[in-house]
This record gives structure tokens, C-alpha cells and sequence, in this order.
């Protein structure tokens, strides 16, 4: 985890850089890489490089950023992990280049020189790249395929600005406030802001596994070079000729200790967030066999000590059935009340989760932790999430109602009737009928937090109105699923690792990671391991198909298959209700909030993103 | 050679800021393209248009004008549609979809700044490449179009070669018996419905100006419907004789105007560009504008000008006070916007396209 900056004075009119800005924005990111801080300026001030370091590997100085190459043409600055670097420096080398550092940073220039921006199929791991090409008068913004690594920026006309976050950016002063509808009605409509927008108008993400180039000109529309439905749909046309069905098990384990393995590439320990679910401890079972031994830490909650939602206790078991090292934080609620300021500056963009990941954070750097491994996306590889079989189901049942005219219309109306009558709880219910049949949009009504019809309650109906119009989330949705992945489960599969995992569970794990200096690594995130599951996944008939990964590991305890998913729970709902602090309150101003069944996430939602916005 | 066909209000034969805009980039363009230029309006033209661009007869009423459009558009089997004026951009959206080719839209400021009708904006979001004056135009058309904003471009003005340091024209300073004087010179239009250039906040000024600068004058250029207002104020500050009204200057006399005055002054709240600042500072004298809107730009965030909070009187009344202590000398940092960095930028947009 590092923080990086760009500014680019691209167009003709433009003025020279400002060193002071730079410095301001990068600083901003301080405790993204609290381990230094390293700035560049082009001869001409036309471009400027900033880097604010957390130093994992080649602690060196050599291994400082920006990093350029030898004739000064190339440089780079570079926030993530390349995890394949040594065999990609090994085949470097054998074709003549010449390396000064031990670091993954130095193989992206050597790579860059030999294949262009080809080079980014070769690249293994998370990365948000800013690299300056002087020859070409270019700069590119590069984002790893899952989009795990954040990349931000702010085109005013005149002077590119680039940045690992949103607010880092608006503390340049010379980027525009003004508000991006879009970004607020998508964060209503699904719990985070959706990319490529933010909160505001200027300031864009660089779309996940996508490239924007800028030159005298300015910005090219993002090119995306990866696409989850792409491999799907590959895997397809592949699924004859990569071994026989009983091989699947073997494969699958096989991909999944590369992946690791791949993952533990540190010269700092790398420490494990074990919770008591089927991930995390499939991945402790194969750290076990690898013969890593590795700190394991849990985040469990004094209010849930002894009752079944206790994840504590089997966490535990697990840890020391695979002789890890175990520690655990007990959060309590008044540590929790005491840090929801500290949360909400944190949050980069407003969010309705990540405050699990924020304190399990807190006290893996409290050990001296740098790099944690998480076991994040095995749900969405492995079809772990009800949506997988309620999807389908949906659109089977929707089909017929969805082709009558109006139907959607009418029920809504019902629907919505009932509820303000009292007589219906679930406000998600009104979108059935028009949501249901089409994969995509019944996906997004299982994963809504509010309906479309709900916004002009929450941003006033004109802000409702033009968000929705610009935000085109059906035809985002619908993005997803071309080329068409090929069926129910490569669709839904697709549709969580492209929207819920990458708009929600990476960026929160990006922020609350961050807030305390914390790398935190998911082994189940990773474009060669889905390349290579892929066709043995698209055989096996079962929506859910978690049991490749709970059967991963060599010692394997039987228990572990049978758990269900409990994750890492936090008491929010009752903790939040009960609050008494004024700073909360926002969402009583809102009469839809006000219903005594109204979901704590929709409350907390509209606090935040009160808190974030204003 | 590719063809364009230009949709334009007046371009070859017109006057003011965007006729001369329209001009320039035509300019910039015509080695390389064919342009057949449709204004609505044009007066006789004089001289010999340059090579590769035709004007088409103007047409102002609308019906005709589009029937002229799609004959061109037709005849010439034109390769893109340039657009001069938002509301112009559904007819020429309907040309480039009939004919499926690409369309670019140029804003020049107010006009893109609020929320158009839904068809003019429906059409807007089909251009292949739109360019924006200033930044603040681009901030204000991307908050209610929903292009992508890569391809939101600026295109900013440039200015004339005539526009030149050097010592003040005599003639100038007897027409409008200036001898002696030390002059602020504000050129634009006195419309009522643009009064937020800000004639009335100098105006307001002069009177702490005129105690440390005695022989101040106060030189008013351009015509319109604002100028009643502006009369009463003069007189209600007590700088009547100090103020002065000289109405529409001619193109040609513009050059000498500038190197006559001692300072160009213009306190704009809201400004597309304002071409003005640039021709100013060309002719060798200080500048003072408006920080917001376009200005930012035309100033180069203040380095061709003085920048002010436009409706600040004290910062004005200081800031024309140091302009008229400044030396006449040209500002070099006005070379950011010469018309070979703005013919070369133009050209390769038109030529991506």
C-alpha cells in the first residue's frame, strides 16, 4: 500500500506544474505510506510525480519512488504488488535488461520498454500505475484487472491530476467540488459509489483492469484490457481440452496454492485475517501445506462472547489445528463509538461497510503488521453468495410477469401501496416484477440498499432525476455480461466480482486498510487464478461450489465444509440504533428512515454519506 | 482532402468575438481541409476568402437554413459536421446521423452554461468531440450533458498579430482629448443582460482613484443597452467628466486603442473567455480581471493580469492603482495563447476526428 500523485500540464494554454500542490496532494496520503515520500518534475515543469511510501519489498533506498529508467525516459509511480516481478525480471534479464534494485517497481519500466503498454497481460497482482513516457509526451494510468488498487483522476480541460484517492485530490484546490449526481444516486442505489464516478464531477476512477492515456490532447476514454466475463466466456471455448472433470479438485487446489504462493512474495512478514468462515481458513490449511507458518488474527465482539455468533471460539481451532500463531481483537462497543469520527474521515468515498476490516486493521498495525492476507472473493469465485441460485430463480419465476405491459409499473404501485400501509416490511419488494427477469438487473435488486423510485426522498427530485439519467446503471450492469459469460453461474459470478467486490468489499478494504498503514493482500482476487479455475468451474452443476476451496487444503478438518458463512459480523445494527451521538442523526430528517423497520444500513448509509458529502 | 461543413452564425463578413473565433479556427484548419461555411447571417464581403473555404449565402430563417444545410451537406459528401452554436446542434446532429459521420460542437461560453431544451441536449451528447472555450465552460456543460468528458476538449481563442506594444496613437488622443490623461479602458458590450463585466464596480472606483490620480480618465468602449445605467452612475459618483463614452470601435482602430490606454480594466463576474485580456496585454498594457469563470483562463491564473474578486471595490481600487504604476511593456506570458500554439492544437483535433 502506497499513496501516488500525478499531475500533467497537457495542454498548450496550460500553466507549469505547482511543486507546492503536488506536495500537498501527495501528503494528503500520508498514512497510505507513512515510510517516505518522493516527488519528480519533468525539465520543462510540465509533469510532476509524487510517492508516499509503505515499504514491503526492497527496503532500500534503490527501491524509492518515482522510479525512472536509465536515459531518464521512462518514470513511474506505482502503488501495489507486482506478485510475479522475479520471473518477469528473470525473462527481462535473459533479453538484455539491466537492473539497479531489487524491486517489482524497476521490472514495470524494463517491461514497459520491451512490450508498450502491451506489457500489462504480463502483470500478476494488484497495481495502480502513473507512468510517464518523455519520448511520447504520454502519461498512462494504469489499474490492476479486479481493480483492487485505486486510481483517481481530475481532467479540468487544461492539467491532468491523478491521485490513490478522492480526497487527496480535493485538497489540490484547483479541482472543482462541483457534485456528480451519478455518484450519489449509485451510492444510494448500491451501498458504494460505483466507478468510474465519484462523488464529484471532475474526479473519475480509472475503470477497473483499464488504461487512460493522456497527451497533448488530454484524456483517451478508458481502455479496458481484462474483462471476468471475457475469461468466463474463453473458458468456454477452452473447458474440452483442460483435463478431465475428476481432475477439477486437483487443479483447482493446485491454482490455489500458486496463487498464495504468489502472495506471500514480501520482504516484511505477511500476517492472515482469519475469521471463522471457509475462506480464510482454506487459506491457513494451504499456507499449512506450503509450510508457511503464519500469524493469524480475529475480530470478534464483547457483545457476542459465548452465543453463536461468536466467531472467536472456531477461529481459534482452526488457527491452532493449522499451528498458526493466534491473537485476536475483542472490539467493544465503546471503542467502536469511540472511532466512528476516525471512521468516517477515513472513508475516502462513503461506504456502508468496512468498518470489520477498519478495526481488524487497527490491531494487526497495532502487532506491527504490515501486509495482511484476507480471504476476500472466495464467495464470488466460488459462488459462495445466495445470490447465486436466487438470481436465476428470480428470472425464472419473473419471466412470465415481466412481458406483460406495465406489469412492473402496476406492482410497483401496489407494492409500495402495502408498504406505507404497513402491511409489507421489505421495501425491495416493488422492484420485482420490473427488475426480475434479466440477470443484471435482478442482480441489482438483490444487492439494492434502495430502489430507484426511492432516490427523490434522499437527493430531492431534480438531483434523483439527473443522477439517475447519467449514471445508466442498467447499461453498466448489462457491461458486465459482454462478452456473455455463458450461464447462471458465470453470470452471477461476473456480475459480484465486477460491481459488489470491486465498487464495495476492495475499495472498503483499500480505506480501512489504509487508515492504519495496512496492505491487506486477497490470494482469491487474482486474474491468473480465475483464468485458470475457470473451465473446471463452469462443469461442475452445483451453484454453489465452495467445496473446491474447503477441500483445498491437505489437512483438512471435516467440520470446516459444514460451517456456514457468518463473516465478520459486527453488532452495527444495534450498536448504531442505540447511538446517542448527535453527529449520527442525519437520517431522522428523513421521513422514509423514520419507519421503525427500516434496515440499519439505510440509516447508516444516508449518515455517511451526510458526513462525506457535505 | 477532407470536407467540412460548418454551421455557424457568422463567421467571413461578421462582427465581434465569435465571428472572429469561427474565422480563426477556419484558419487553422484550411491547409489540410475543405470547409463550406453556412452562417445565418453575413454582411457583403469584402475580400477574397482564404484558399479552401467557401461561404455559402447566409440564411436566417430557420427552415431554410436547415433545406441549405442538407444541400451542402449533400453535394460536397462532407467527411464531418462543425457545429458553432449549441442551438444549433440538432439540425446538425440530424446531418450527421443521416449521413453518419462525426459531429463536433464548439461552446463559446454563456450559451453553454445553463441546462438547454432536452432536444437540443439529446443532441449534444451524440458529438464525436465537443471544445469548450474556457474551463469553467467545460465544468458548466459537463454538469448537465452527459458526454463523456474525454471527449470535452478546450479550444481556447487567440489573438491578433495587430495587436502590438507602442506609443500612444495621437489621433486617438485628440479625437477624444485625452492629452495629458492617464486612461483605463474597458472594451465590450454594455448589454443589461451582461452587466456583470463590471463597467459599474470601475465606475464606482474612479472617485478614490481620481485622489491619488487626479488626471485619470475613465475610457468606455462598445454599444448598448446598459450604457443609460452606466450615464446615471457616473453622475451620482460625481466622475461624469472623467467618464467616457467613445460607442462601438471599429477592428482596424481597435490596436491604437489599446496602446493608448494605460490600463485595461475589466472586473468580470461571469466570463466565457474574454479575448479582450488577451488583446489588451498583446498591446503592451496591464490587466486587471475578474478571477472567476473564464477570466481564470484568459488571465492565465494571473499571469497576463492582475486577478480580483470581481466585486470587490478596495481590491479594484488597488489593483488599478498598481496598473497605473506598472511600465508598458508587452507580457510575454500572453504567447501561451499565439495563434501558432492554437492552430497547431486545432488542427490535430480536427484531423482525430
Amino acid at each position: 500500500m502506497c499513496g501516488i500523485a500525478g499531475i500533467f500540464s497537457y495542454h498548450y494554454a496550460s500553466s507549469e506544474v505547482n511543486r507546492e500542490e503536488l506536495r500537498h496532494i501527495r501528503d494528503a496520503m500520508e498514512r497510505r505510506g507513512p515510510d517516505g515520500s518522493g516527488e519528480w518534475f519533468s525539465k520543462n515543469n510540465r509533469v510532476a510525480l509524487g510517492h508516499r511510501r509503505l515499504a514491503i519489498i526492497d527496503l532500500s533506498e534503490k527501491g524509492a519512488q518515482p522510479m525512472h529508467s536509465e536515459d531518464k525516459q521512462l518514470s513511474v509511480s506505482f502503488n501495489g504488488e507486482i506478485y510475479n516481478y522475479r520471473q518477469l525480471r528473470q525473462s527481462l534479464e535473459a533479453r538484455g535488461s539491466v537492473f539497479h534494485s531489487n524491486s517489482d517497481t524497476e521490472v514495470i519500466l524494463h517491461l514497459y520498454r520491451q512490450k508498450g503498454l502491451e506489457m500489462v497481460h504480463d502483470l500478476r497482482g494488484m497495481f495502480a500505475i502513473i507512468l510517464w513516457d518523455e519520448q511520447k509526451n504520454q502519461m498512462h494510468l494504469i489499474r490492476d484487472p479486479y481493480g483492487i488498487k485505486p486510481l483517481y483522476y481530475a481532467d479540468d480541460g487544461w492539467t491532468l491530476r491523478a491521485a490513490s484517492q478522492v480526497k487527496a485530490l480535493l485538497v489540490s484546490g484547483k479541482v472543482s467540488k462541483i457534485k456528480e449526481p451519478a455518484g450519489s444516486a449509485g451510492f444510494f442505489l448500491t451501498g458504494s459509489v460505483p466507478e468510474p464516478f465519484t462523488l464529484y464531477q471532475e474526479i473519475r476512477q480509472v475503470p477497473a483492469g483499464s488504461i487512460v492515456s493522456i497527451d497533448s490532447l488530454g484524456c483517451s476514454e478508458p481502455k479496458q484490457y481484462f474483462s471476468i466475463s471475457k475469461i468466463f466466456s474463453m473458458a468456454h471455448d477452452q473447458k474440452g481440452s483442460v483435463g478431465s472433470e475428476r481432475d477439477a479438485q486437483d487443479k483447482i487446489t493446485e491454482s490455489l496454492t500458486d496463487s498464495l504462493k504468489s502472495h506471500f512474495v514480501s520482504d516484511v512478514p505477511v500476517g492472515l485475517f482469519l475469521s471463522a468462515g471457509v475462506d480464510s481458513a482454506a487459506i491457513a490449511g494451504l499456507s499449512f501445506d506450503l509450510g508457511h507458518k503464519m500469524n493469524a488474527l480475529t475480530l470478534a465482539f464483547a457483545e457476542f462472547q459465548g452465543t453463536a455468533q461468536d466467531e472467536l471460539p472456531q477461529a481459534k481451532e482452526i488457527a491452532s489445528f493449522y499451528g498458526a500463531p493466534h491473537s485476536e481483537m475483542l472490539l467493544s462497543r465503546e471503542e467502536f463509538q469511540k472511532d466512528l469520527d476516525s471512521i468516517l474521515v477515513s472513508m475516502d468515498q462513503p461506504s456502508i461497510d468496512g468498518i470489520n476490516t477498519y478495526f481488524v486493521s487497527k490491531a494487526a498495525h497495532r502487532q506491527g503488521w504490515k501486509v495482511a492476507l484476507s480471504g476476500m472473493g472466495g464467495d464470488e469465485l466460488f459462488g459462495g453468495y445466495p445470490s447465486f441460485s436466487e438470481v436465476p430463480a428470480m428470472g425464472r419465476w419473473m419471466y412470465l410477469p415481466s412481458r406483460v405491459p406495465l406489469a412492473g409499473e402496476l406492482f410497483q404501485l401496489a407494492s409500495s401501496f402495502l408498504i406505507s400501509a404497513g402491511l409489507l416490511r421489505q421495501p425491495k419488494i416493488t422492484g420485482l416484477v420490473k427488475y426480475g427477469a434479466h440477470p443484471a438487473d435482478a442482480y441489482f435488486l438483490k444487492r439494492a440498499l434502495f430502489l430507484p423510485w426511492e432516490l427523490p426522498a434522499l437527493l430531492g427530485s431534480e438531483a434523483a432525476r439527473e443522477g439517475l439519467r447519467r449514471l445508466q446503471l442498467k447499461t453498466r450492469l448489462r457491461a458486465s455480461l459482454k462478452p456473455d459469460p455463458g450461464g447462471d453461474f458465470e453470470r452471477i459470478a461476473s456480475l459480484e466480482a465486477s460491481h459488489y467486490m470491486r465498487n464495495q468489499l476492495l475499495r472498503d478494504a483499500d480505506w480501512a486498510g489504509m487508515a492504519h498503514s495496512m496492505e491487506i493482500r486477497v490470494p482469491l482476487v487474482d486474474s491468473v487464478l480465475l483464468q485458470r479455475v475457470a473451465p473446471f468451474l463452469i462443469r461442475s452443476k452445483e451453484s454453489n461450489k465452495k467445496f473446491f476451496l474447503a477441500g483445498a487444503a491437505k489437512k483438512n478438518r471435516a467440520s470446516l465444509k459444514k460451517r456456514s458463512k457468518t463473516g465478520f459480523s459486527v453488532p452495527m445494527a444495534r450498536w448504531l440504533s442505540e447511538e446517542k451521538a448527535a453527529s449520527l442523526d442525519a437520517w431522522k430528517d428523513i421521513k422514509m428512515l423514520q419507519r421503525p423497520e427500516t434496515h440499519w444500513s439505510r440509516r447508516w448509509a444516508y449518515t455517511a454519506y451526510q458526513k462525506l458529502a457535505a | 482532402m477532407k470536407k467540412i461543413l460548418a454551421l455557424v452564425a457568422e463567421a467571413y463578413g461578421g462582427g465581434g468575438g465569435i465571428a472572429q473565433t469561427n474565422r480563426d479556427l477556419f484558419e487553422a484548419l484550411h491547409q489540410k481541409f475543405e470547409i463550406f461555411v453556412l452562417p445565418r447571417k453575413s454582411n457583403p464581403i469584402q475580400s477574397v476568402l482564404p484558399k479552401n473555404i467557401q461561404q455559402e449565402q447566409a440564411v436566417m430563417n430557420r427552415l431554410w437554413y436547415a433545406k441549405k444545410a442538407f444541400q451542402v451537406a449533400r453535394r460536397e459528401k462532407i467527411d464531418f459536421v462543425f457545429c458553432g452554436h449549441l442551438l444549433m446542434a440538432p439540425l446538425a446532429r440530424m446531418i450527421s446521423k443521416t449521413k453518419n459521420i462525426p459531429l463536433w460542437v464548439h461552446l463559446y461560453g454563456i450559451d453553454a452554461w445553463e441546462k438547454p431544451s432536452g432536444m437540443v441536449r439529446g443532441a449534444v451528447e451524440h458529438a464525436e468531440l465537443v471544445t469548450a472555450i474556457s474551463r469553467f465552460t467545460r465544468r458548466k456543460f459537463l454538469s448537465w450533458a452527459g458526454n463523456s468528458p474525454e471527449k470535452v476538449k478546450i479550444l481556447p481563442v487567440t489573438y491578433g498579430e495587430v495587436f502590438q506594444p507602442g506609443s500612444k496613437s495621437e489621433s486617438l488622443v485628440e479625437r477624444y482629448g485625452l492629452t495629458g490623461k492617464r486612461v483605463l479602458l474597458t472594451v465590450g458590450r454594455l448589454a443589461a443582460q451582461e452587466k456583470y463585466k463590471g463597467h459599474d464596480r470601475v465606475i464606482r472606483a474612479l472617485p478614490e482613484i481620481l485622489k491619488q490620480v487626479p488626471d485619470a480618465m475613465y475610457v468606455i468602449a462598445g454599444e448598448g443597452d446598459d450604457k443609460k445605467r452606466l450615464e446615471t452612475l457616473a453622475k451620482d459618483q460625481g466622475v461624469s467628466d472623467q467618464v467616457l463614452f467613445i460607442g462601438y470601435i471599429s477592428e482596424k482602430e481597435l490596436p491604437a486603442l489599446y496602446r493608448t490606454a494605460d490600463v485595461f480594466v475589466m472586473p468580470s463576474a461571469k466570463e466565457g473567455f474574454g479575448i479582450v485580456f488577451l488583446e489588451a496585454a498583446a498591446s503592451g498594457i496591464p490587466v486587471v480581471g475578474g478571477q472567476e469563470g473564464g477570466s481564470l483562463d484568459a488571465l492565465a491564473e494571473g499571469k497576463i493580469g492582475r486577478m480580483i474578486e470581481a466585486d470587490n471595490i478596495s481590491q479594484l481600487e488597488e489593483a488599478l492603482l498598481q496598473g497605473l504604476r506598472l511600465p508598458r511593456v508587452k507580457n510575454e506570458a500572453v504567447e501561451r495563447f499565439s495563434r501558432a500554439r492554437y492552430a497547431a492544437h486545432a488542427f490535430k483535433m480536427a484531423e482525430n476526428l
